[in-house]
């Protein structure tokens, strides 16, 4: 009984890792409908800067993730300009989810081989006093930084919330979403808009990444197995249903951990696929999409 | 089709059949034209998904590296290879089952992203479940002769051709560009659309399944299986069918071209590193010239006399 209590627990931790994963990506997808492949490859780059701020300065992960929040956002503002922002102009979202997919699919391999040139394709994790220890609640024992990670995770996707439903600027996001003419008619910069949201998906990749290398391992080619984590998460979600992205990652989480009780730790990935192909096969709109009306 | 066309294409066969039986061209230039011909078949069955249908796959690694495998072990079993290589290709056809009934229903980007996630699990799977090298036993390797994978790839690239040519002009066809151009309305008038790619599919996942088995054919031994299915066999395949032009019949086939000369040029020098450049040229391309070699040649002719502008500026 013990293992399955146990096994549950981290399935929450690694689930909550993957909430965050698919955070920054199903802002981009769901609001602005940009489908970044790239994602996968930010985290792994926020994470590569983590970790040389801790090798080299002696600064703590979780104390430098501002750093690597303002440096991921500029990032992103740059990475928008560059590919992103060009694909507005094509006339009508099909076209944009699939250039983007394609645009974003090449970048993967600019990044990743930049990565590989600079850093070496060594797989490299954060040693910090604290790594290893565990905390014992209630008979099942939780690692420091997976805590930490879904301290970081939560904080994060209220954080979010918060600006989405709270301020004039997620306001401006939901608005430029549903009819970007409207919203600029409106008086609206829609390109501005568009810029800070891609900054903060790029960011929030960041502190994934922050994450990832906290409790994880990174390798410069690491990042594709994450992005197909974010795919499985933002199906369960539902497309544009961001207030659930975090829910959906311990899910997934708990029903990987629950599969990996029985078969085994090498097909953790198969477990995904199959949860991504019966949820569209069952309910195509997310297992916690509001029910809409006249529908 | 007329005669002129034809006794080009004659002539075209000619060079690429007859002179590896007449002299011996060396190793490396058989071995960088099966190459060749193995890109062209990929890029053909990207093509057939991607440009005709205009259902990204961004998981082509998966279906290549199933014929591979597929084909390895039924060889390795004492199987002709000919039925070999034919089961790898429907297993990669039903490998296609698992992903294209439930994301071909929705919207074109669940395919794209069931795809690459499809690829990823079997890249993951196949890595744990195979850990030591495969090879085949010493009396294949004996009787090891380059001619003979050389015409088979040959065979396969020309079949790869003609099979989309004789899709594309079918109405299965027509129903995949109507698909591509506007689903809603290809609906609305009454064309099946999700027969229409799922039947794209199939033959799109039978064809990187039979480029999986010349690789299989090739490469006697691997060391490690799971790089079959890394995402570069999606990534090289892709851009050689976008640079060349999507959606048409000899622009996976230019592109397939033009990659395979890059890549003598840069991979030589550059290792890993000309995976940048060729990220670089691929964006560029995407951004700029989204109709490819061919589609752009095509459009510049016409801008030229004038004729179709109106046409041309939708699609």
């Amino acid at each position: 009984m013990e293992i399955v209590f146990q096994a549950m627990a981290n399935g929450l931790l690694v689930g909550a890792l993957y909430g965050l994963v698919a955070l920054g990506f199903a802002l981009l997808m769901g609001v602005m409908k940009f489908l970044n492949t790239a994602h996968g490859t930010f985290i792994i780059l926020g994470g590569y800067l983590s970790y040389w701020l801790l090798e080299l300065w002696g600064i703590d992960p979780f104390l430098s993730l501002p750093l690597v929040v303002v440096a991921m956002f500029l990032i992103g503002i740059v990475f928008y300009k560059l590919a992103l922002s060009p694909l507005l102009k094509l006339p009508n979202i099909g076209m944009r989810i699939n250039t983007s997919m394609l645009i974003t699919f090449g970048s993967i391999w600019v990044l990743d081989n930049t990565m590989t040139l600079l850093w070496t394709p060594d797989v490299r994790s954060i040693m910090t006093s604290y790594t290893g220890q565990t905390l014992k609640l209630l008979g099942v024992r939780f690692s420091l930084t997976g805590l930490g990670g879904v301290g970081v995770a939560v904080l994060v996707a209220l954080a979010l919330y918060f600006i989405l439903s709270g301020t004039y600027f997620g306001k401006h996001i939901r608005a430029a979403t549903q009819d970007a003419v409207a919203a600029s008619l409106c008086g609206i910069n829609v390109q501005r808009t568009y810029l800070f949201s891609c900054g903060i998906a790029i960011a929030l990749a960041g502190v994934a990444g922050m994450v990832v290398v906290s409790s994880y391992s990174i390798s410069s080619t690491a990042g594709i197995g994450w992005l197909s984590s974010a795919f499985v998460v933002m199906v369960l979600a539902g497309e544009g249903n961001i207030n659930a992205i975090i829910p959906a990652g311990m899910l997934l989480g708990l029903i990987e951990s629950a599969g990996l009780l029985m078969v085994g730790v090498s097909y953790r990935q198969a477990i995904a696929l199959i949860v991504f192909i019966i949820v569209l096969m069952i309910k195509p709109q997310g297992l916690f999409a509001k029910k809409e009306y006249g529908s | 089709m007329n005669w002129k066309k034809l006794s080009i294409l004659g002539v075209l066969v000619m060079v690429f059949l007859v002179p590896p039986l007449i002299w011996d061209i060396g190793t490396s230039v058989l071995n960088l034209l099966i190459m060749l011909f193995i890109y062209i078949i990929l890029a053909q069955s990207w093509n057939l998904m991607g440009g005709y249908t205009g259902q990204i796959n961004l998981g082509l690694a998966a279906f290549f590296g199933c014929g591979t495998l597929v084909t390895h072990f039924i060889w390795k079993a004492g199987v002709p290879f000919y039925l070999a290589m034919a089961a790898g290709g429907v297993a990669a056809m039903l490998l296609a089952v698992v992903i294209g009934l439930p994301t071909l229903r929705l919207k074109g980007m669940y395919f794209g992203i069931g795809t690459f996630a499809l690829a990823e699990v079997c890249r993951i799977v196949v890595g744990s479940t195979f850990h030591r090298m495969l090879k085949m036993p010493s009396s294949y390797v004996a009787s090891y002769s380059l001619v003979s994978r050389y015409y088979v790839a040959f065979v396969v690239a020309v079949l790869a051709i003609v099979i989309v040519y004789l899709v594309t002009r079918s109405k299965l066809g027509l129903g995949m560009v109507a698909v591509r151009d506007d689903e809603t309305a290809a609906q609305v008038t009454g064309v099946n659309t999700f027969k229409c790619k799922v039947l794209a599919l199939f033959i799109s996942a039978l064809l990187a399944g039979l480029a999986g088995g010349v690789f299989a054919y090739l490469r006697l031994s691997f060391h490690y299986i799971f790089m079959m299915f890394s995402p570069v066999w999606t990534f090289e395949p892709l851009m050689a069918a976008i640079i060349g032009g999507a959606g048409t019949l000899m622009g996976p086939v230019i592109g397939s071209v033009f990659l395979v000369i890059l890549s003598e040029i840069f991979a030589l020098k550059l290792g890993e590193a000309h995976l940048i450049i060729f990220g670089f040229l691929f964006v560029l391309v995407v951004m700029y010239f989204p109709h490819g070699l061919v589609g752009s040649i095509g459009r510049i002719r016409q801008r030229m006399s004038g004729v179709g502008r109106r046409i041309s500026r939708d699609r």
